[in-house]
């Protein structure tokens, strides 16, 4: 315990040296508090650019609280996304190739140890900047438009929050096997990609998948209920995460030993 | 300019600020490091002037680690 204390003190060092820290948060807020503030500002923006014919009147309907709040989740389920995976996609295999991996691992610590040290950081990382970001966007949301009751807003950040841990623990496994970082982050996107295709066009067969848990929380901020299926992708979702996590264990093992 | 009255800042203004704490960060920290990765007054240049992603992008590939 005492030595997994010490590997994820590590972990959070290193990632205070990389600002990580300070820049991915920011940027998370960034990218979920512009959602809002556009589309409340979307008739002056239009007006603003101008080029349209003397008269022309626009009727734009003005989006309900929770239309905004689904916007910035849908930011975040791309460029949110997409940095996850960029900025998980060098943790072990980053090390590995720079030989602090070696370095570490010659010193009698346990595999699992180093594994789940890398995966809490990333975790605690990627929360915070996940809670910061939609917590302001709930807020912005709540004084531009209405405010969307809290306990709504508490419920849909969890469930989508799944879907974010079973990405961190995906870019984890690839770590384990795949040597460079940026082969690791190619074959998360495509996997991420891949599944969220599968599962949106062939919605009525996989209802369970974990990949439509952005969509079921999209319909809850906007319609007010979950779907029936939520339960049945919230519970594939913790198997896959605890799979994935055990399977990196092992193989980073192998690997480690071979 | 009457669009820019319009505009309530008190609800921009920490959107500014954020950018420009990024941009300043992104700053410092390429003055510090030892070498980036590629010419350093390029990534000035981006993170400068490529607005909202310039300092994400500098984050991301800039440093060499």
């Amino acid at each position: 315990m005492k030595q997994w204390v010490t590997l994820l003190k590590k972990e959070m060092l290193e990632l205070a040296r990389n600002f990580k820290w300070i820049w991915v948060p920011l940027t998370f807020i960034l990218i979920t508090v512009k959602e809002p503030l556009t589309l409340y500002y979307l008739p002056q923006i239009i007006d603003s650019l101008g080029g349209l014919p003397e008269g022309a009147v626009i009727e734009l309907p003005v989006p309900s609280a929770g239309e905004a709040l689904a916007a910035s989740l849908s930011q975040l389920n791309t460029i949110g996304v997409l940095i996850i995976v960029l900025i998980a996609m060098g943790s072990i295999a980053g090390e590995r190739k720079s030989g602090v991996a070696g370095l570490i691992l010659v010193k009698p610590v346990s595999y699992a140890g180093f594994v789940t040290a890398k995966w809490t950081s990333l975790m605690m990382l990627i929360w915070l900047s996940y809670f910061l970001g939609y917590f302001l966007s709930w807020y912005y949301v709540g004084i531009l438009f209405e405010f969307i009751p809290f306990v709504d807003f508490l419920q849909s950040f969890f469930v989508y929050g799944i879907w974010l841990t079973l990405i961190i623990t995906i870019v984890i496994l690839f770590n384990t096997f795949i040597k460079s970082p940026g082969a690791v982050g190619f074959f998360t996107i495509g996997i991420i990609v891949l599944l969220t295709l599968l599962s949106t066009s062939l919605s009525h067969l996989m209802e369970w998948s974990p990949a439509l848990l952005s969509a079921y929380t999209n319909t809850f901020i906007i319609g007010g209920n979950f779907p029936d299926e939520l339960l049945p992708s919230i519970i594939v979702s913790v198997i896959a995460i605890t799979i994935s996590m055990i399977a990196s264990i092992a193989i980073f093992k192998r690997r480690e030993l071979a | 300019m009457e669009i820019l009255e319009s505009i309530n800042w008190a609800i921009i203004a920490p959107i500014v600020i954020i950018q420009l704490i990024l941009m300043a960060v992104a700053i410092i920290d390429l003055v510090k490091i030892e070498k980036a990765n590629g010419p350093k007054w390029v990534w000035a240049l981006v993170i400068l002037f490529i607005n909202l992603l310039g300092p994400i992008i500098y984050f991301i590939f800039g440093r060499r680690s």
